[in-house]
């Protein structure tokens, strides 16, 4: 596990037969039928106390809202649930669960107990039809604050399940964006949900554009340090350590990892040149190509998952719009050719479609939209107030985080793929260039 | 070339461009530097106008790194005045002055007679400093003419890197004020407004940057001289939402390089 900050001992107790239906992984991410759910309360094991009523309070909310944000479920309030609380699979009767309103196809409960020294929650997952248990875990932590990170795990694990293996899962990843801290801008990561940020870098420089290594050890961003004359591509270890990888000229911008972890691509210049082109180079900074040599502005690359293909903005057909080219220079063709201003492309895992933000011609806000590659079609996904930028997919595709100014600054959102289950994440300063991180654990 | 355009602009700029330009060094006289107050000349002797003077000029070192000194010495005899160019003027017979000229210059002295003149010439070779050193009088006075608006920002139209006739204008202006420190490093920051993304208008603004850097380079400024660098939107001038704004935030801008 790459990263270990919890050590979880899960013991799976049984698998009941899964019923479920793997919804298509599409652009609205809503199955035929969706799976109904519904997620009990936590309750405390045995004796109540301030410590499990503390740590029960995050672990049922923090859960409510990583099933409720999956998109894969339809959750019936909970005003609506039976009365009896469910502490263990001997407590539950599921004929009530069965019946209207609730009327669920799956049902989660289980217990916990938390005191200064640890957390140890038992978590079950049953199909009501069946009767049978899907899901039965056991999580011990030596730290009661790690509750949150039990909910997450929890959460992915029914997912992974009733979707029979289609996401893993996303309430475990983390979001990496660039925080304005007085004059400078320094790199950030966070849960997905927004909770337990912390800082990067520490540079007092301007730190933008990160973006994840394949597995999740490394950012790749670009800095400018107080008082120096250029931009710099920085590669961080989270676990510590960088590299600077050499650049010919004063400008870098918009790193990305290929899916391999080998090549990275970015806007460069090169000596003697006097327009940004995209590169490829290996992720020491080393045997750059040029995949776009034009006289115009060519930035923001994203690689395809199978890193055969890289799209970028050019203003070469006169304002920036989006374009693809084969990860040798070859095959350049134009996918987005509305006019306006395009930026940030971000290619989607299952590499159908391409988020990017749009200004429509004469109007003042971008929103966030997608190009389906095949067809060229596009479709909107945000509007209102305020412009939407920089868009990134989520690893299993069904989300879209990006920065709002909805509520007057630069703030990180995330939705679903369909525009949907908006939620702000950040809500102090001024956030900006949200990046999703890949999975961390292990189904 | 240089000086025909110059005295096309207008004559104060052909004069200045002459002390940067080695072709034009017949009229040098020096902006930057004031002439030195004027050494009574030698004045007319009984005896000294029958025959030719003579005048012998020499420079000590020849050779310098920018930012040195060399010691510019001279003997005449039977002149009634000797005079210097190169923004020196009238001197006594004989003597010596301790000079740091900017760039390569040849002095020529004239020994002037009641019948003749005669001249002699010495050239002072400068060049880079070998450690790459800045000569902190150089940035010094780069900084003062920057903050005294001597040299000034140029600005763009909305999405656009090209420079307006008005920019060129000043540019050629900006050339002549960071050609006279020619040890100091101007950077060009190329800035855009909040409109537009981040990503694109960091590329915009190193076109900003790149398209006045070219400019300069154009009109004779030393590649040396001169860092181009994009801030895109990061670093506004102006903080409001409007047009009144924007136009202060879309600008290649100078300062020093420390």
């Amino acid at each position: 596990m790459k990263f270990p900050i919890v050590s979880l001992t899960a013991l799976i107790l049984s698998f009941g037969l899964l019923t479920a239906q793997s919804p298509d992984v599409v652009i609205y991410p809503k199955p035929r039928e969706a799976t109904r759910l519904a997620a009990t309360n936590f309750v405390a094991r045995s004796v109540s106390t301030p410590h499990t009523e503390t740590a029960a309070k995050v672990f049922n909310d923090v859960l409510w809202a990583d099933l409720k944000f999956s998109a894969f479920f339809e959750m019936p309030s909970k005003s609506f649930y039976p009365l009896k609380l469910l502490r263990s699979p001997l407590d539950v009767d599921f004929d009530p669960w069965q019946a209207a309103p609730v009327d669920v196809d799956f049902l989660v409960f289980g217990n916990l107990e938390a005191e200064t020294a640890g957390v140890v929650v038992e978590a079950y997952l049953y199909d009501v039809k069946t009767k049978g248990q899907v899901l039965g875990k056991r999580y011990s932590v030596g730290d009661s604050t790690l509750v949150r990170k039990i909910a997450h795990q929890f959460a992915d694990q029914i997912v992974y399940q009733l979707s029979a293996g289609s996401s893993r899962g996303i309430a475990s990843t983390q979001i990496a964006f660039s925080s304005l801290k007085g004059d400078s801008k320094e790199v950030y990561i966070a849960d997905y949900d927004g909770s337990n940020s912390r800082t990067v870098t520490a540079n007092g420089g301007i730190n933008k554009f990160p973006g994840w290594s394949p597995d999740n050890a490394e950012l790749a961003f670009i800095t400018i340090l107080s008082g120096k004359s250029r931009w710099e591509l920085w590669i961080q270890n989270l676990q510590g350590g960088r590299r600077v990888l050499p650049m010919p000229t004063s400008y870098v911008s918009s790193p990305s990892f290929s899916s391999d972890g080998k090549q990275i691509v970015f806007s460069g210049r090169d000596k003697g040149s006097s327009n940004p082109d995209i590169f490829a180079a290996d992720t020491a900074g080393e045997n750059r190509t040029n995949l776009s040599s034009h006289r115009a502005i060519d930035t923001s690359p994203t690689w395809s998952p199978t890193s055969r293909q890289v799209a970028f903005i050019s203003d070469r057909s006169g304002t920036p719009q989006v374009w693809v080219v084969d990860s040798d220079g070859s095959n350049l063709q134009r996918l987005v050719t509305e006019g306006g201003h395009c930026d940030s492309p971000d290619w989607s895992p299952d590499g159908r479609l391409i988020a990017y933000s749009w200004q429509a011609p004469k109007r003042w806000d971008h929103d966030v939209y997608v190009v389906e590659v095949a067809s060229k079609k596009i479709f909107q996904l945000t509007s209102g107030r305020g412009s939407k930028e920089n868009p990134h997919w989520s690893p299993d595709g069904r989300h879209i985080t990006f920065q709002g100014t909805r509520t007057g600054t630069k703030q990180i959102f995330i939705m679903n793929a369909d525009g949907e289950n908006l939620k702000q994440i950040t809500a102090y300063g001024i956030n900006e260039g949200p990046a999703w991180s890949g999975y961390f654990d292990q189904p | 070339m240089k000086c025909g355009l110059a005295i096309g602009l207008n004559l104060v700029l052909c004069l200045s461009l002459v002390l940067i330009s080695s072709s034009c060094k017949k009229k040098t006289l020096s902006m930057a530097r004031p002439p030195a107050p004027p050494i009574p000349s030698v004045g007319d002797r009984p005896g000294t106008t029958k025959s030719a003077p003579t005048i012998k000029v020499s420079a000590s070192p020849s050779t310098i790194e920018r930012g040195n000194q060399t010691t510019l010495s001279w003997t005449s005899t039977g002149a009634n005045s000797i005079l210097i160019d190169g923004g020196i003027g009238n001197v006594a017979e004989t003597g010596s002055l301790v000079l740091s000229p900017g760039e390569s210059i040849t002095y020529t002295a004239i020994a002037k007679g009641s019948a003749s003149d005669t001249r002699s010439s010495t050239r002072v070779t400068v060049v880079a400093r070998r450690d790459g050193s800045v000569v902190s009088s150089d940035l010094e006075g780069l900084q003062r003419a920057i903050a005294e608006g001597k040299v000034r920002p140029v600005f763009f139209q909305y999405d656009l890197a090209n420079l307006s006739p008005e920019g060129k204008r000043i540019l050629t202006e900006n050339a002549r004020w960071i050609s006279q420190y020619p040890t100091a490093v101007a950077i060009i920051e190329g800035h855009c407004d909040e409109r537009g993304t981040e990503e694109y208008n960091l590329a915009l603004g190193d076109r900003r940057a790149l398209a006045a850097r070219d400019y300069l380079l154009e009109v004779g400024v030393a590649a040396g001289q001169l860092e181009a660098l994009s801030f895109g939107e990061e670093r506004p001038f102006s903080a409001c939402h409007e047009e009144s704004c924007w136009k202060q935030n879309r600008r290649a801008h100078f300062v020093v390089k420390r």
